[in-house]
């Protein structure tokens, strides 16, 4: 017979066996293990914060790090910061991800075995630093340097223009895809040719009454996310008089149409169209409380509504109903987001949104459009903006033609950001001596023969002027919130090193013996300001202050109106935007969103951003295809089955997600993933979206249209498992339709 | 087999179980309670408290977290070499720590004194009601290995937490004073 235990019997003897185990005089022997060197102000067991800077993206929130015993082992929102204001998004909760990263580089690095052949050789500081300034010392002392950056921040990226100033060099380009995919090279020109400033305008969210958005996904990338979050509340619950009412405009549900009272998903490009088309019914129709709309006539000479109605497929009914929402409103502000910068009509379709602000007289009012005040010390104003697209093909073009003898790279990855076609990695190969600051082996990483790794951003100094600031002039200040945990050097120190040993005009322009001199010398220029939310009698006070607080700011919003210096010559039109692919062999038109967890890819090294799932779709961990339904069913596709999504330039394949909120015609992938390199995370995981991206560049202002690309999709009769939140268990409920 | 066979079967598979299950308690309790007599750990440097302590230096000098947090902790390497770089440096167990700080390396200590997890023992408080070091770790200065003299468990901390003044008591005994 056999011997059947029963489950109480089963239950008694499991639960006698761990007792016994328990028991066990198993006392685990673990070595105390001292600080060689303890931290400053390290006190074992308790908590240490520091105030710094989140690095993640190029908003400049103010964080507060939680360190014990040496270790960051936290990221909170700084409290005090009056731009996230004690809030944090999920990438900057991420951020111990990027300073415990496994595949961070620990030293400085000479790849031995060819570019692109990923044979590293670790090599001392001073040797590398000495190959790069005889470099730079070059044939006749005439070297011609190239300095590519993405994200950098606002001190470096002042300290590089003063170098390569010094070294008669023109100054760093600039180059992320982040910034082109919110639009802002675009913004800029939008300031400049309106306002005649040289800062991004400021839109006051949590006071407007009505806000109607072209393509800003404010709730996710776009500017200052975390910022603007806090003001959509603000705005939503009616502090300044009702619950605010937001109208988004865009192809897709992103989350933050998910958000808004009412998403219209118009054809990809003519956003623009139809603020034209709102400012003529407003105009026509002398609608709002402002007075007379006579002076306005003239821009609008040239529209039809009913043109509009036809390009948009909004009918002349809903036009005059959206045209009378905005205009009635005391205090409505139009928002020409990113998704407009994607086309070639950007910079006209940017023209037209701002012209709604304009005739609405929404200029420094509450609730509107303002300029950010400048910080009143010479060392924080930022001199250059963010390279229009046209710069980095000029660069592109010089490294081509054996112009450019030493290419510094700093936070940049065009290898990986741009589609082959723009010729940046085979332009590298003219370049004798390329040189990566990256802290990780990314694909630009790849194709340099030096790398002299930064510090992560929790390890590292500097300072970032927040663009935009919020409600006020704001410098947000980084420190260590620990020891650099590897043989990293930070670039700064890097470069005053340089200069020095390059002596001369150099060494003259970049004076002091270390990046935290600069910095205290910079910050000690506010000490004494009068608008400033702390002044001490010293510098050293001052600059302990600014360390403590995370930066300075002032007390009260301060900002500046915007004053039109004359409006655009002429009336305003948009041209219909042109795109690449004929629309019968590529009926689709390719919708590149940015990631809200791995941004333009930055984040697709740090797992938890990999987990994060997609707020619209939960989806995760993947590149997906999303369909509007009819197109999935139309092509005979569904869930999980891989499509090959075909460009006149590439291809790539990807498993679909169904996902109703988005036009038929349109074909949405995120951005992120489809890395060669950047980790064990990112590193063979999905495709890049970008690699699709046809050659559509804008030419008034050189805008890469990277929204300009048409596609065709093919279903391959595969299917794989895509990592989802959420679950598919309920398909098929077709009251759900 | 009936429900009664079942029940029988595995009371029969039970018995032994339970009868091992006794003999380890009794043995683990054995072991328990001669934890205090334990001798103490091999050390990776046979350090002398005793002499430290006739050179006059006080016990915060090393372990001066005991005064403001909740661990003591061990002396930073940093902190033996800044002495001992110039006192008795050529004797081979000072050698040995310099090594370990010329090397940037941590010495791994044995720990001594063990809390269990679950309780959250803080020095601060004991140290600010002006309880001595030697009345939980023994008389360390007259030791040179220094070895746990103090078996730590509840029914000793209670022995001292009732001593207290009445109007204490009754917070010092409250479980949530040490079990969080």
């Amino acid at each position: 017979m056999a011997h059947r235990v029963s489950r109480r019997g089963f239950l008694k003897i499991a639960a006698g066996a761990s007792v016994v185990a328990g028991l066990s005089p198993t006392v685990r022997r673990v070595a105390l293990e001292p600080f060689v060197r303890p931290p400053e102000e390290e006190l074992p067991g308790r908590a240490t914060w520091y105030a710094s800077t989140c690095r993640q993206c190029p908003a400049g929130c103010g964080v507060i790090v939680r360190v014990i015993n040496g270790r960051a082992r936290k990221i909170e929102g700084n409290p005090s910061h009056p731009l996230n204001r004690g809030k944090l998004c999920a990438r900057g909760q991420a951020g111990l991800q990027v300073l415990y990263n496994p595949d961070r580089l620990q030293n400085a690095v000479r790849q031995t075995g060819g570019r692109g052949s990923r044979r590293f050789e670790p090599v001392q500081w001073a040797e590398a630093t000495d190959q790069l300034a005889s470099a730079l010392k070059g044939v006749g002392g005439k070297a011609r340097v190239g300095f590519l950056g993405g994200s950098v921040p606002t001190h470096l990226r002042l300290l590089v223009t003063r170098f390569l100033e010094a070294l008669g060099s023109p100054g760093p380009v600039l180059f992320d895809l982040h910034s082109v995919l919110e639009g802002g090279a675009e913004a800029h020109a939008l300031a400049d040719r309106w306002f005649g400033s040289a800062d991004k305008p400021i839109y006051d969210i949590g006071h407007a009454e009505v806000i109607f958005s072209f393509g800003a996904n404010f709730l996710e990338t776009w500017l200052s996310p975390v910022s603007q979050s806090y003001d959509y509340g603000t705005m939503r619950q009616g502090q300044s008089g009702g619950r605010g009412f937001l109208v988004q405009f865009e192809p897709r549900l992103s989350m933050t149409a998910a958000s808004a009272d009412q998403w219209i998903p118009v054809p990809p490009g003519t956003e623009g169209l139809v603020a034209l088309g709102l400012g003529r019914i407003i105009v026509e129709e002398n609608l709002g409380r402002v007075g007379s709309h006579r002076e306005h006539a003239q821009l609008y000479r040239d529209v039809s509504v009913g043109a509009v109605a036809e390009a948009s497929g909004l009918s002349v009914d809903r036009l005059q109903k959206l045209a009378r929402a905005f205009a009635d409103a005391d205090r409505s502000v139009a928002l020409p987001g990113g998704y407009l910068s994607g086309f070639t009509n950007a910079s006209q379709s940017m023209d037209a949104v701002m012209a709604l602000n304009v005739i609405m007289r929404r200029l420094g009012r509450e609730g509107g459009v303002f300029l950010p005040h400048t910080i009143p010390a010479e060392a924080f104003i930022n001199p250059d903006l963010p390279s229009p697209f046209r710069d980095f093909e000029k660069l592109i073009q010089k490294m081509r033609d054996g112009q450019v003898d030493v290419l510094m790279v700093h936070g940049a990855n065009p290898v990986y950001e741009l589609p082959r076609w723009a010729g940046f990695a085979d332009a590298l190969t003219n370049v004798p001596l390329v040189v990566s600051f990256s802290p990780f082996i990314n694909e630009t990483a790849a194709q340099a023969d030096l790398i002299l790794p930064d510090h992560t951003y929790l390890e590292g100094w500097g300072f970032e002027v927040c663009s935009p600031g919020g409600d006020r002039p704001v410098v947000s200040s980084q420190q260590p919130a620990v020891r650099p945990l590897y043989d990293t050097r930070s670039t700064a120190d890097v470069l005053l090193k340089l200069a020095s040993s390059l002596g001369g005009a150099v060494s003259q322009a970049l004076p002091w013996p270390d990046e935290v001199a600069y910095l205290e010398e910079a910050s000690a220029q506010l000490l004494g300001s009068s608008i400033g939310v702390f002044d001490a009698r010293t510098p050293a006070g001052f600059w302990s202050r600014w360390r403590q607080l995370g930066g300075w700011w002032s007390t009260k919003p301060i900002r500046q109106e915007p004053v039109a210096r004359g409006l655009p010559q002429g009336p305003l039109q948009v041209p219909a935007a042109s795109f690449a692919g004929q629309p019968n062999l590529f009926p689709f038109t390719l919708l590149p969103y940015e990631s809200i967890a791995l941004s333009d890819g930055r984040g697709a090294d740090q797992h938890w951003l990999q987990e994060t799932p997609d707020p619209m779709t939960t989806a995760c961990w993947n590149t997906w295809v999303e369909l509007n339904p009819a197109t999935a069913a139309q092509l005979g596709v569904t869930d999980d089955d891989i499509v090959r999504v075909v460009s006149t330039h590439n291809a790539l394949e990807a498993p679909v997600v169904v996902f109703p909120g988005i036009r038929p015609d349109v074909v949405a992938i995120p951005t992120g993933q489809g890395h060669q390199d950047y980790g064990r995370f990112a590193a063979g995981r999905g495709s890049n979206v970008m690699d699709l991206i046809a050659p559509v560049v804008e030419r008034e202002a050189a805008v890469l249209a990277w929204g300009g690309t048409r596609v065709r999709v093919e279903a391959v009769h595969r299917s794989t498992k895509l990592a989802r939140l959420e679950s598919l268990d309920g398909k098929g409920r077709e009251t759900l339709r | 087999m009936s429900g009664a066979g079942r029940r029988r079967a595995s009371i029969r598979l039970m018995l032994p179980l339970a009868l091992a299950g006794g003999a380890v308690l009794v043995v683990a309790a054995i072991l328990l309670s001669q934890r205090t007599a334990e001798s103490a750990p091999a050390q990776p440097i046979a350090f002398s408290h005793r002499t430290h302590a006739e050179a006059e230096i006080q016990c915060l000098f090393c372990h001066p977290n005991a005064l403001r947090s909740d661990v003591a902790g061990m002396p930073s390497v940093e902190r033996c070499a800044g002495c001992h770089r110039t006192i008795a440096t050529t004797r081979r167990r000072i050698q040995t720590v310099l090594g370990y700080w010329e090397r940037g390396e941590p010495i791994p200590w044995q720990p001594i004194n063990k809390m269990a997890d679950f309780v959250f023992f803080s020095h601060q408080p004991h140290l600010a009601a002006g309880v001595g070091c030697e009345t939980c770790h023994g008389d360390v200065g007259k030791m040179n290995a220094a070895r746990q003299v103090v078996n730590m468990d509840m029914g000793w901390c209670l022995n001292c937490h009732l001593k207290q003044p009445e109007t204490a008591v009754a917070r010092l005994t409250d479980c949530l004073a040490c079990h969080k």
